[in-house]
């Protein structure tokens, strides 16, 4: 007996340490940089490739080397180790690069005030939960930090006792900025408390070569008959003349979702209406454009124009691998999903075209900042001021912006820069290569087009409703519009 | 076995046929049962040598295409990147939480039952009722408020706030009781009168016989630390403090899943507590068993 | 000094020397965070401060209807997995127990295997199994049998199926286990009495078997039970996160989780604690009743 139990202690023991001797990290085993990575961007955390790697038509490759280029844990340190230290947290690994690059630059120009910044990815989840555990301990929080706007109204909700204003820092930018960016990410007192990285204005992404395969016209009839659409009737016509065309089972002309609102944010940018009601408004689900929205997807579902976007939403693998299997060919999405063809359809290059959204009606907006990431200076910051000056410049500065449209393929806040052609139309940029057009000339075209739907506290409530119930109830099944949004409506109204 | 045909010799040749046919029925029953139980892991299996794209494009199947298949996820995970090393580094975590907590656990939930075993005093019957108290409230009920008490104790991502809160297994305490109200009460006396203090009695006399409680309760006690993810996943938050499901679990993002790790890390990580099983699947059982047969 | 000394090593002090940490782990991490949960439910703890609001946190339970779903989902799953994870393995270990079956360790261990896992692992292989995407496994099978694809995790019976699945999957080989053990401790002499007089094989099940096997049962019933209420990581694996479409996976510890660590609502957190625990203890003074414990206690 006495010698079992000994043998199982033993073994684990004899276990524990070959491993710890594996994963000490330190273990140079040094097998030149080819390591054999069956493609590692798969699940890195993601946004958007390198700008250096060269399109990744051959995906197993590029992954290979990216790989071999990231050989530590996901924490790394910049800039001049004798300036002032930062800690950053983010939950995207190319977001802390970003601030790498840019502290670099930060310390070149400014030899008397200089930065050194450790940046260390999270997983999502946990970086929120960490930072609110933390800020609500009042030790432990980093300096600068990455919110994602759905998570944002939990972190704002400390307001000046959490996080620094940044109201004066990031004055000298304003008057180039999105004004509506800038407000999403206000605290209930009016301050400034989070920097954006990106407008996340939506646009319709067009599969043209599968279009123009199936109905059996060239490119630039597809192209022509896109531009041709304002309204939604318009474009479902069009749908249904594509789905006449293709005439195969499994076949759609989009996909509408029931883990995501973007559909229903577009339709209240139309109307101008914002179901949140606003900073100090009350929320009403309720609203008409919201009605109009669900009610027409709903059609379009029972009609077999379009069908529910398989788990959910287009932004998973699901959806990505829907898009290259052809099964839908058009939908709406913020320009930030770009990155995601770059990144997950590779071999979708030169079949896309983006265009603008269409309307209910002819004359209304027809486009909406979706998603985001609003970074935070907090309270806990060793020198506020210069973590506060640093990061408005490191996002919105014209040096700031133009290395997030080359590495994290964002469409940036700085109106200015959107006709410029040297930023917009560069054609060593990967996004100006992969689509038909370029990116920025559709966003300059909605360039006042663009409205804005609040991230309040009640948001989370909201979202959470109309992904978990009431889109599911409408979508799939089919229950009435009126009946699903009261519902909704009923549960947001006990929480405020 | 006490069982339909107690006496062999009344056995008929019809009776024999029927119970051969019973016989195939019911091993045929558990074969197939075993199949269906065995068939996700099997088909985890064969998925971990396929890339990780493949999840989606083929799903989880067992048809065996060896053209797709390669190592390629296992030389990955064992290879010299940030993937790899992240993997093991939750593989040491999740090796390290587990032996620390089942030497203290076991050594704690001894001496608490021998405290309540082998003396007779006040507030023993009282001190039972509370442990068996505390197995009536399900532990998810004070995850708020332990949470909370973590960060005020400065406990949170530390692997003694893993572990503190369940180092009195309640249950542990339970089977070491049920054990030791077995043993012979004598050689408590027998001790003393050799010299032998209450503690000597306790970690010398007492202690090895009783090892086989030991045994079972530290193999289920490191089974459910290495399978632990709700209590372990709150109070850690460092990512290089993570154990194994955790840190599996942080591979599906919102941003794309590493299917790639997370299946072949998946089935790697199954690997202790399946090595341990088959070699020690009888403490297991006991271990497991012990209290249903006697509570 | 000596005195103390002498008195830590006395036969009188002993035993509390041994029982203090249990003391004191159930000082710190029982009555504390209980009497704690039972405050913060009676509070709105916000980053700003915290506040006392009554009962308001209840009154507004009441009216949640997510929380009713979840409440109701909850026990849909608990009685279910007794359904299921009670006479199967029970008949599955009358099985074992006998000398029909050919090669028991074989199937014994097989039958364990999946207990063996963690529920990360099992959730996610479960979640691919059951993905709506024509290739997933489950999809695969009914698209052979020529019923089409489902939508598998998006429907409430389909959903709670693949739960009460992994359940099935994880449980059933521990629960025959406890069985087969507790058919061990039961004596022979029984049977062959039973033998002796005629008894046909379903007889000696149903009025030996049984009401020997109910200490086992009890237990199996005790562990299921609280299983079944406190349910969330498989849910959470499931759905790969605390949300599910339409709340079908949605659970109370899956709600406590959401609102108090998810959206840092504590007060709010803790008052779904106190239903659970509730409830809890309501389902545990029903069982001491019907199980007569009451009475054997006092003795």
């Amino acid at each position: 007996m006495k010698k079992k139990v000994l043998a199982t202690l033993l073994t684990a023991a004899m276990l524990a340490t070959t491993l710890a001797g594996c994963g000490g990290g330190a273990a140079p085993e040094n097998e030149g940089g080819g390591v054999e990575a069956p493609s590692a961007e798969e699940g890195e955390a993601p946004a958007a490739e390198g700008g250096e790697a060269t399109a990744a038509d051959e995906g197993g490759e590029a992954s290979a080397d990216d790989a071999a280029a990231e050989e530590e844990i996901p924490t790394a340190t910049f800039g001049d180790p004798n300036g002032t230290h930062m800690e950053m947290w983010t939950f995207v690994e190319l977001h802390g690069q970003h601030y790498g690059n840019m502290v670099e630059k930060w310390n070149e120009e400014n030899p008397d005030r200089t930065i050194e910044i450790t940046c260390t990815t999270y997983p999502y989840a946990d970086m929120h939960t960490k930072l609110l555990t933390s800020l609500n301990a009042g030790t432990g929080a980093p300096d600068i930090c990455d919110v994602e706007i759905g998570q944002f109204p939990n972190v704002v909700a400390g307001l000046d006792t959490w996080l620094v204003p940044q109201n004066d820092t990031a004055a000298p930018y304003l008057d180039t900025m999105v004004q509506a960016r800038m407000d999403v990410y206000k605290g209930s007192d009016g301050n400034y408390y989070g920097i954006p990285y990106h407008v996340g204005a939506t646009v319709m992404y067009y599969n043209v070569a599968a279009m123009a395969e199936a109905m059996g016209i060239s490119n630039d009839d597809v192209i022509a008959k896109i531009d041709a659409v304002t309204t939604w009737d318009d474009y479902a016509a069009l749908g249904q003349e594509y789905l006449d065309a293709v005439a195969t089972d499994g076949k759609y002309w989009t996909s509408v979702d029931t883990a995501g609102c973007d559909w229903q944010w577009i339709a209240m940018a139309e109307y101008g209406e914002d179901w949140t009601g606003g900073m100090d408004g009350t929320a009403n689900v309720q609203l008409d454009s919201v009605k109009k929205m669900c009610t027409m997807e709903q059609e379009w579902v029972n009609s077999g124009l379009a069908e529910v976007s398989p788990d959910g939403h287009v932004d998973l693998e699901a959806g990505f691998q829907n898009i290259l299997d052809h099964n839908i060919v058009s939908f709406p999405k913020a320009m930030w999903y770009m990155s995601r063809f770059t990144n997950y359809m590779p071999e979708e290059k030169g079949n896309w075209y983006i265009a603008k959204c269409p309307v209910f009606e002819a004359g209304q907006k027809c486009s909406v900042g979706i998603g985001g990431t609003g970074t935070v200076v907090t309270q806990q910051a060793v020198d506020k001021d210069l973590a506060s000056e640093f990061l408005c410049w490191a996002k919105m500065s014209e040096e700031g912006e133009q290395l997030i449209w080359d590495n994290l393929g964002f469409d940036v806040c700085n109106t200015v820069l959107w006709n410029d052609d040297a930023f917009a139309h560069d054609d060593n940029n990967q996004y100006n290569q992969f689509f038909i057009n370029y990116p920025y000339d559709v966003l300059y075209s909605i360039k006042d087009d663009i409205g804005t739907v609040y991230t309040t506290a009640i948001s989370p409530t909201i979202n959470e409703q109309m992904c978990n119930v009431t889109l599911n109830d409408i979508l799939e099944n089919g229950v009435s519009v009126d009946e699903a949004l009261q519902a909704a409506q009923d549960v947001v109204d006990l929480e405020q | 076995m006490a069982e339909t045909t107690s006496v062999k010799g009344k056995e008929t040749m019809g009776m024999k046929t029927k119970r051969n046919i019973l016989s195939v029925f019911a091993t045929v029953l558990f074969a197939v049962l075993s199949f269906l139980i065995v068939y996700p892991l099997f088909a985890g299996l064969i998925a971990s040598f396929r890339p990780g794209t493949e999840l989606i494009r083929r799903g989880l199947s067992i048809n065996l295409d060896f053209s797709t298949m390669t190592l390629a996820n296992y030389t990955y995970l064992f290879g010299n990147n940030v993937d790899g090393h992240k993997y093991f580094m939750w593989y040491k975590n999740s090796l390290v939480l587990m032996l620390v907590t089942v030497f203290l656990t076991l050594l704690i939930c001894y001496i608490v039952a021998y405290g309540l075993t082998m003396y007779n005093y006040k507030l023993k019957n009282f001190l039972f009722f509370l442990v068996i108290a505390t197995m009536m409230v399900p532990f998810e009920i004070l995850i708020l408020p332990l949470y909370k008490e973590m960060i005020n104790l400065k406990l949170v991502d530390t692997i003694w706030g893993v572990m503190l809160p369940g180092l009195c297994g309640a249950s542990t305490i339970f089977f070491f009781r049920q054990y030791m109200t077995g043993l012979p009460k004598d050689l408590l006396d027998a001790g003393r009168i050799d010299g032998a203090t209450e503690y000597g009695i306790c970690f010398k006399i007492m202690m090895p016989i009783t090892k086989p409680a030991f045994a079972a309760m530290a193999i289920l006690c490191a089974m459910g630390s290495w399978n632990n993810v709700l209590w372990p996943m709150l109070v850690y938050r460092s990512a290089e403090k993570f154990t194994l499901p955790i840190g599996l679990n942080t591979l599906l993002t919102p941003y794309g899943n590493n299917y790639d790790v997370l299946i072949a890390g998946s089935m790697f990580g199954i690997l202790p507590v399946f090595i341990i099983f088959l070699c020690f699947q009888r403490y297991f059982i006991e271990g497991m068993t012990a209290g249903a047969v006697k509570g | 000094m000596n005195k103390f000394k002498k008195f830590f090593y006395s036969q009188k002090a002993a035993p509390y020397v041994f029982v203090l940490p249990f003391i004191l782990s159930f000082l710190l991490f029982w009555i504390y965070p209980l009497c704690s949960t039972i405050t913060m439910s009676f509070q709105d703890i916000t980053p700003t401060g915290t506040e006392w609001i009554g009962a308001k946190n209840f009154a507004k339970l009441l009216k949640d209807t997510v929380f009713h779903t979840a409440i109701k989902n909850s026990f849909q799953y608990m009685i279910l997995t007794l359904v299921l994870l009670i006479p199967f393995p029970m008949f599955f270990a009358v099985l074992m127990d006998s000398r029909l079956v050919k090669a028991k360790g074989f199937w014994k261990a097989c039958l364990y295997v999946p207990a063996l896992t963690s529920v990360v692992i099992s959730g996610t292989l479960f979640r691919l199994m059951f993905s709506e995407y024509p290739t997933g496994q489950m999809n695969v099978i009914t698209a052979a049998l020529g019923l089409g694809t489902f939508k598998w995790l998006k429907m409430k019976a389909t959903g709670l199926g693949a739960l009460l699945l992994v359940a099935c999957w994880r449980w059933t080989g521990v629960n025959m286990l406890y069985f087969i053990s507790g058919l061990k401790a039961i004596d022979t002499a029984m049977y062959e009495a039973a033998d002796i007089d005629g008894a046909t094989a379903w007889q000696k099940f149903r009025y030996v078997t049984i009401p020997l096997l109910k200490p086992t049962t009890v237990y199996v019933l005790t562990i299921s039970v609280y299983a079944g209420l406190a349910m969330f990581m498989e849910s959470y694996m499931l759905w790969a996160g605390p949300d599910s479409p339409n709340n079908i996976g949605l659970t109370i510890v899956g709600y406590l989780y959401k609102r108090g660590i998810t959206k840092n609502q504590l007060g709010y957190g803790s008052a779904v604690g106190i239903v659970l625990l509730v409830i809890a203890l309501a389902i545990n003074i029903v069982q001491l009743i019907l199980n007569g414990t009451l009475k054997k206690e006092e003795n």
